[in-house]
């Protein structure tokens, strides 16, 4: 046992810490201004094309498919969106399609995705590791390449043309993201409560549906936001699967729809693209922070 | 402090509790994803080694014909160099528009975090949607592509943005940095979070300035988050097939045309199903090996 | 109620041992502590005795009842975690009444429990609230509740104290020692302070490294310590050890080391082993009486040695003392004024020191 007292202190160079008072105060510089101008400008490329969407939209035909673009819309009509739902392209079919597909996938996904993020996240079995692995390696493989093989599937099944069919590839494709996002969300849960919970005597779906689950809503409705938006997205499916008008959803529509003679109705496909875009933005709108924190868990799983 | 032993246990059962192997809550996943990924993929595999055509249901094995047929088939290479360059460009493009910005956009505070909220928007905007947008503010004549940038007076006649070959592929990449350069801001704010605000402090305390700050100091903790996201994003680019099937469907000439597209086009237009399955197997042990390259330098991180 | 007995328990999580064969047993209603460094295996051995942790070897009993491969749901247990382990998405009422609930009681008999025990721990008023919105001590207060509300025949506390200020801390241990004479379940207490543990435990079992090194009651474990280990850590400051030589004159025995000189009682001698000729002497900083040189050349066991640090606690002095190689702390009362290369002399009772055998740590005496 013995103690050192004295340490030499390192002499502190004088006059240097002087000079850096006031440093932090705010004050216009060159390189601030040129960062302002910089981020101003990635405003600009960002925001100018929903701008444009917006005031396509906006314009009559005529306007739209102007020669020389106009900015501002001279006359602002409505008759776009008029013609979207009552005119004679089934634009609230694709919705309806779109919208029930989307949802059921998201539902079903992340219902699959809380059983599997929660057991990667808690482990104790000897194949989680191998499990976990193989669900995120799934989600590097390519959609197109068992796009052919999955067709003669769902065919052999009776499943194409349905919405079953679209949900269960909406689903699968969804998965694996899915269920690393949720155990990003799960990871962050303390284990104690889970452990008071078992000795209070609940069982493992017990303390998963009562405790663990309603502590992680915000991480359900993002999963289920990440699931809606993909499912939303996906045109391949859709386009491969389905051929009967009534059942497209509305990436595959609005394709066939604005081309051939149609191609220059850019008011209408603006229009579409608008109402299209809404469901979307606003969600992510929503759940953008917790977004956020589910992207990274999911994104930086395995590492 | 010997203890006796009760008097209930006549003999002393040994029961070991064994780690069990299996956790049924990551079941549905598994057979999800097995029936819908694995068996596709198997068959996939398989269907290669035929000339399977959706033309005709009888088929039989030709062994590696598809494969050599592939080394000489030249939209195949030229399909391989799109995927690279589109890929390679817009993530470079994305990731370094993400990463200026999150750092100029790091010290947003209260209200003004919104701003970058909206900056992100165009990741929530859908794919389909993103198309149109592009299709139409490069259409050529009458886009405002081409109108603003002769009004700025950098070209003199409009460019042949979607009717060129080699323009074409730089209007799909500018669209997909448009909507993937958010995804790189959102990760690298996620992870500028993580930068524990001591060994910020602690740089100030020694006199780190803005520039070393970033350089020595953040940067540093940027590099899993940078790499994790060039991974996702360079797989989501390789298997990118809405946006370009929704702007150019692979053309002018091929001139868009990257493996997906190509193995689409060769499934359902040519219904040559054999020797799609075979350019689709070639691609998926790219995408293998470029993936186990990204891992391998995630796993030798610095402790 | 019910008392513990543990034979034969290990777990090794992989390669590393947390905890080696263990024997001990807990008699019904006592309040045990468990106390070692982080890593003693504390934490192993009550999270077995919890069923939160499978056992790798040995057997647990209830009372009579084997419980090795009872699951914690229905070993009858009451855990008060670290965190507290509350649920941050119900109210301090449901907290309480989650456990109840589950054993099925009736709405009337659990409303009843949970209002009693509230008011036995004065948090009836904050039944409505969510445990975000209480402080700290509240908070420790709930997890009490909800551990005792179920009336456990055992009854488990994890560090329950190490996330509250030092003031509160010394209120809720009178708490919880209130709390458990009102409940008469069998406790195990598990904590890294030693004062916490001596103030607190019937007996104390002191851990390290995966070992029980002594159970016994506060003062025999300060009395008697087993080994160096257990000598070391009870106790504030912690005793000093200096390693003697053995050396025999004229009919007597003595310990000698730099600037100390320790002639032992002969009943004392007769209990060390005749072969061993070095030895390991322990003294306690509360024991060393500070004499004028001529007085310390005089008694049979003096310390010689320079003062290097003088620590002012207020009410005394705690003054770290070179001598030769090593170094020993004095506990003194601050009327006694020293200064830094102050040279200076101790007496120490011979019934005060402990010896110790240099290898294996065990107390000779």
């Amino acid at each position: 046992m013995s103690l050192t007292v004295d340490k030499p202190v390192p002499e502190q160079p004088a006059g240097r810490a002087a000079a850096g008072t006031g440093r932090r105060r705010w004050r216009p510089s060159v390189g601030r201004s040129i960062v302002i101008v910089l981020v101003g400008l990635f405003g600009v490329w960002t925001l100018w094309p929903m701008y444009w969407m917006l005031s396509t939209a906006l314009k009559s035909a005529k306007e739209a498919t102007n020669l020389s673009p106009t900015v501002w819309p001279h006359t602002i009509t409505g008759a776009n969106f008029h013609e979207l739902f009552g005119g004679t392209l089934p634009f609230s079919t694709y919705l309806v399609n779109s919208v029930l597909t989307s949802l059921i996938a998201a539902a079903v996904a992340v219902l699959i995705s809380t059983l599997a993020g929660y057991s990667f996240s808690r482990g104790g079995y000897r194949l989680t590791s191998a499990a976990s692995l193989v669900v995120l390696a799934t989600q590097m493989l390519p959609l197109v390449v068992f796009i052919g093989p999955l067709y003669l599937l769902l065919l052999r099944a009776h499943l194409l043309n349905t919405y079953l069919g679209l949900i269960i590839g909406y689903t699968t494709f969804a998965i694996p993201f899915g269920a690393w996002m949720m155990k990003g969300f799960f990871d962050a849960i303390p284990r104690e409560i889970e452990e008071s919970a078992r000795v209070d005597g609940y069982s493992r779906l017990g303390i998963l549906f009562r405790v663990v689950v309603p502590l992680s809503v915000p991480g359900l409705v993002t999963t289920g936001v990440f699931v809606f938006m993909n499912s939303w997205n996906n045109l391949l499916y859709p386009l491969t699967l389905v051929s009967s008008n009534s059942r497209q959803t509305l990436p595959p529509g609005l394709l066939q729809s604005f081309s051939g003679t149609f191609k220059t109705d850019w008011g209408g496909m603006m229009a579409a693209s608008l109402i299209t875009s809404l469901p979307l933005v606003i969600a992510f709108f929503l759940v953008q922070r917790s977004m956020v924190r589910g992207l990274t868990a999911g994104a930086l799983a395995g590492t | 402090m010997q203890a006796a032993l009760p008097k209930a246990t006549g003999r002393v059962r040994r029961r070991r509790q064994r780690t069990r192997w299996f956790d049924w809550m990551t079941a549905p996943a598994l057979i999800v994803l097995a029936v819908v990924v694995g068996y596709p993929i198997v068959d996939a595999v398989l269907v290669s080694f035929t000339n399977y055509s959706l033309y005709t249901p009888l088929h039989h094995y030709v062994g590696g014909v598809n494969y050599s047929h592939l080394s000489n088939d030249p939209v195949f290479w030229k399909s391989l160099q799109n995927t690279v360059i589109f890929t390679g460009v817009s993530v470079a493009v994305g990731l370094l528009l993400g990463l200026g910005l999150a750092l100029a956009l790091e010290r947003l505070r209260g209200p003004w975090r919104f701003l970058r909220a909206i900056l992100l928007t165009p990741w929530a905007v859908p794919v389909i949607v993103t198309a149109f947008l592009f299709e139409f503010m490069f259409t050529n004549p009458g886009g405002i592509i081409n109108s603003l940038l002769e009004t700025a007076g950098l070209i003199h006649s409009p460019l042949p943005w979607l009717t060129s070959p080699t323009w074409a592929l730089t209007a799909v990449i500018i669209a997909n940095v448009w909507m993937q350069a958010p995804f790189f801001l959102l990760i690298f704010t996620a992870a500028l979070g993580g930068v524990p605000d001591e060994v910020i402090e602690a740089a100030r305390i020694d006199r780190a300035r803005t520039w070393s700050m970033i350089a020595l100091i953040k940067l540093p903790y940027l590099r899993n988050a940078a790499l994790v996201g060039a991974l996702l994003m360079i797989i989501q680019n390789f298997n990118n097939f809405p946006l370009i099937w929704a702007m150019t469907t692979g053309g002018p000439a091929y001139g868009t045309s990257t493996l997906v597209i190509y193995v689409y086009q060769l499934a359902f237009t040519s219904f040559k199903l054999g020797y799609a399955s075979a350019v689709g197997v070639v691609w998926l042990v790219l995408l293998m090996i470029i993936t186990s390259l990204f891992i391998r330098t995630l796993r030798s991180r610095p402790a | 109620m019910a008392a513990i007995t543990l034979t034969g328990v290990e777990k090794r999580f992989g390669e590393t041992r947390a905890l080696r064969e263990t024997d001990l047993e807990i008699d019904d209603h006592e309040f045990l502590v468990l106390v070692g460094p982080s890593g003693s295996g504390k934490t192993t051995l009550l999270r077995l005795v919890a069923g939160l942790e499978t056992l790798t070897g040995g057997e647990i009993y209830f009372g009579d009842t084997r419980v090795t491969d009872v699951d914690v749901g229905d070993r009858d247990i009451a855990m008060v975690f670290q965190n507290y382990g509350l649920y941050p998405h119900m109210s301090v009422y449901r907290n309480m009444a989650f456990g109840l609930r589950r054993r099925g009681l009736g709405k009337q008999v659990i409303d009843l429990k949970v209002r009693q025990t509230a008011d036995l721990l004065h948090i009836g008023h904050l039944l409505d609230r969510k445990p975000r919105q209480l402080s700290g001590g509240q908070r420790q207060r709930v997890a009490l509740g909800r551990a005792i509300v179920r009336d456990p025949a055992v009854f488990l506390l994890d560090e329950p104290l190490s996330n509250l200020d030092a003031h509160l801390r010394v209120q809720m241990r009178a708490e919880i020692l209130k709390v458990h004479r009102a409940v008469t379940a069998t406790a195990l207490y598990v904590t890294h302070d030693q004062v916490e543990a001596m103030t607190m435990g019937d007996r104390i079992a002191v851990m390290n490294e995966g070992v029980i090194h002594q159970l016994g009651t506060p003062d025999e474990l300060y009395d008697r310590p087993a080994d160096s280990f257990v000598a070391g850590f009870i106790g504030t400051p912690p005793m000093g050890f200096l390693t003697c030589e053995r050396i025999r004159e004229a009919g007597t025995e003595q310990l000698r080391a730099a600037g100390a000189r320790f002639r032992l009682p002969p009943e004392t001698v007769t209990a060390l082993p005749p072969g061993a000729s070095r030895l390991v002497i322990g003294v306690r900083p509360e024991h060393l009486r500070l004499v004028p040189p001529a007085e310390a050349e005089a008694a049979g066991c003096a310390l010689q040695g320079v003062v290097e640090v003088v620590e002012p606690l207020g009410s005394e002095q705690h003054v770290l003392v070179a001598m030769g190689g090593s170094a020993i702390t004095a506990k003194l009362p601050r009327d006694q004024r020293l200064n830094r290369d102050d040279k200076v002399a101790f007496t120490v009772s011979p019934d005060h020191l402990h010896v110790f055998d240099p290898e294996s740590g065990r107390a000779l005496r």
